[in-house]
């Protein structure tokens, strides 16, 4: 553990001044790792095992083969009792006071201590979050931007259909066009025969009754007053006749 | 030679060396520095954290000149916190229980507050010793007495922390000790005693917290007053 501290200090001191290029030879026998800086050696998930709270997990496995489980248990035991029957640490007030700053420290940290590391992990983690926020938008627009792209590109093959339906529409428009203009054509010289027809129809029409006038009038004219008498006394004895004839049938 | 209650506040020497020197420089070992990755573990983020808030909330009244005093006002806060709650562990010095400490880190940053604002803005600076709305008959005697509360900031910056810390250290002495010698008189009273020596523990942390806190927020409410 202390050998981190160290290697810490040391790592911060190297690039200061006349010391640094020293600390730097005389730091490589704690060097453990490849040193190697790219890509950057990912850190550990958690940090090292501890037992009891301040003794590395380590310093068990150390004694296990020779003392086994109790080992370090025992060491522990027999270093307090030692040190306390030979008086080399003297129970005074500074224990009590120990005892109630420990108890403190350890309540505080089982209390507060996992949120602490919650809260810790959730700064962390609300950083990712904001990058992986911005490179999924960035993935999104982009992939929106394909899908445009691939329609855009359907669409520009369709280009040739649309030609051939608009030179359709415009050759039905010039034929719709045509005709009118020949039915019209039609009609006008339709009117003008008409006319002429018409025309000549009431010519000899009037030629007709003129004739016929004409005619009327010169034969009664020509009737003398005395034909006139000899056809009614003619048409007074046929008369009579057919009445008699009428009466014996 | 019997002790006094005093005589856990001596500056130990050992062989020479003012042991002080290695207490002054232990908070350095403690704090982890800046990697140049952009995740970092637990003790990186969250002491990045905390200097970010601390810095924009005691920076938030004071203006863009006053933003220099920044690295300084933090690795101060830090500095003091630490070692007020590094002594209260067992067996530990305090290096902020010396007056001598405490003076050499007050008289150096109020001199410069005040240095800086008659080098920039005199008037405004001297303006200070006059509050507005003073009745006429009174001003005389309030720029004396503004004078000697402005002489005695330091004082009171060095003296506050000190006596603070080490009242509260004479106190956790003084109530271990009863309860330490009642444990075999009387123990019902040392049980009682223990529970205050709990409680006046947990004053003490908090009291390490706070008057670190205030001595860098005085500092920053000078330099508001003078930058």
């Amino acid at each position: 553990m202390l050998s981190r501290t160290a290697l810490l200090s040391a790592n911060a001191l190297k690039s200061k001044g006349p010391l640094g290029a020293g600390l730097v030879q005389a730091s490589h026998s704690l060097h453990t790792s490849a040193q190697s800086l790219a890509p950057v050696p990912p850190l550990p998930e958690k940090g090292g095992k501890v037992r009891h709270g301040i003794i590395p997990e380590e310093f068990f496995q150390l004694l296990y083969p020779k003392t086994g489980v109790t080992g370090p248990y025992m060491l522990g035991t027999g270093l307090l009792v030692y040190l306390l029957s030979k008086e080399l640490y003297i129970v005074n007030h500074e224990t009590m006071s120990a005892a109630s700053i420990g108890a403190v420290i350890i309540y505080g940290i089982k209390k507060f201590g996992p949120s602490v590391a919650a809260f810790a992990d959730k700064l962390n983690e609300e950083k990712v979050a904001k990058a992986q926020e911005v490179k999924d938008l960035a993935l999104t627009s982009l992939t929106q931007a394909i899908e445009e792209e691939k329609k855009q590109q359907w669409r520009a093959e369709g280009r040739s259909m649309l030609f051939d339906a608009k030179r359709n529409n415009v050759a039905m428009l010039l034929e719709t066009n045509f005709r009118e203009r020949i039915h019209m054509v039609t009609n006008e010289v339709k009117k003008r025969l008409d006319y002429q027809i018409a025309l000549q129809n009431l010519h000899r029409q009037m030629e007709q009754e003129h004739m016929i006038n004409w005619v009327e009038k010169s034969v009664i004219g020509s009737i003398t007053p005395q034909q006139e008498k000899e056809s009614i006394a003619k048409c007074i004895s046929d008369l009579k006749a057919l009445a008699k004839a009428k009466a014996t049938v | 030679m019997t002790l006094s209650l005093f005589d856990q506040f001596s500056s130990p020497t050992f062989m020479g060396i003012p042991l002080i020197m290695v207490a002054l420089s232990l908070p350095w070992l403690l704090f982890p520095s800046p990697t140049s990755r952009w995740l970092n573990n637990r003790m990186l983020t969250l002491q990045g954290w905390f200097l970010s808030n601390f810095t924009s909330q005691i920076f938030l009244p004071l203006n863009t000149g006053g933003h220099k005093w920044a690295p300084l006002l933090s690795a101060l806060m830090i500095f003091l916190l630490t070692l007020n709650t590094l002594g209260l562990l067992p067996y530990t010095f305090t290096p902020t229980t010396q007056l001598s400490l405490n003076m050499g880190l007050a008289v150096p940053l109020w001199l410069a507050t005040v240095i800086l604002g008659l080098r920039h803005q005199i008037t405004h600076a001297l303006a200070h010793f006059l509050p507005e709305g003073t009745p006429t008959p009174l001003i005389p005697v309030l720029i004396i007495i503004e004078t000697i509360s402005l002489f005695i900031r330091p004082l009171a910056l060095g003296v506050r922390l000190t006596a603070n810390l080490t009242a509260g250290h004479l106190l956790i002495h003084l109530v271990s000790s009863a309860a330490f010698v009642l444990l075999t008189l009387m123990p019902t009273v040392a049980i009682l005693t223990t529970i205050l020596l709990f409680m006046l523990t947990l004053l003490e942390v908090a009291v390490a917290l706070i008057q670190a806190y205030v001595f860098v927020l005085l500092l920053s409410l000078y330099l508001q007053e003078n930058v």
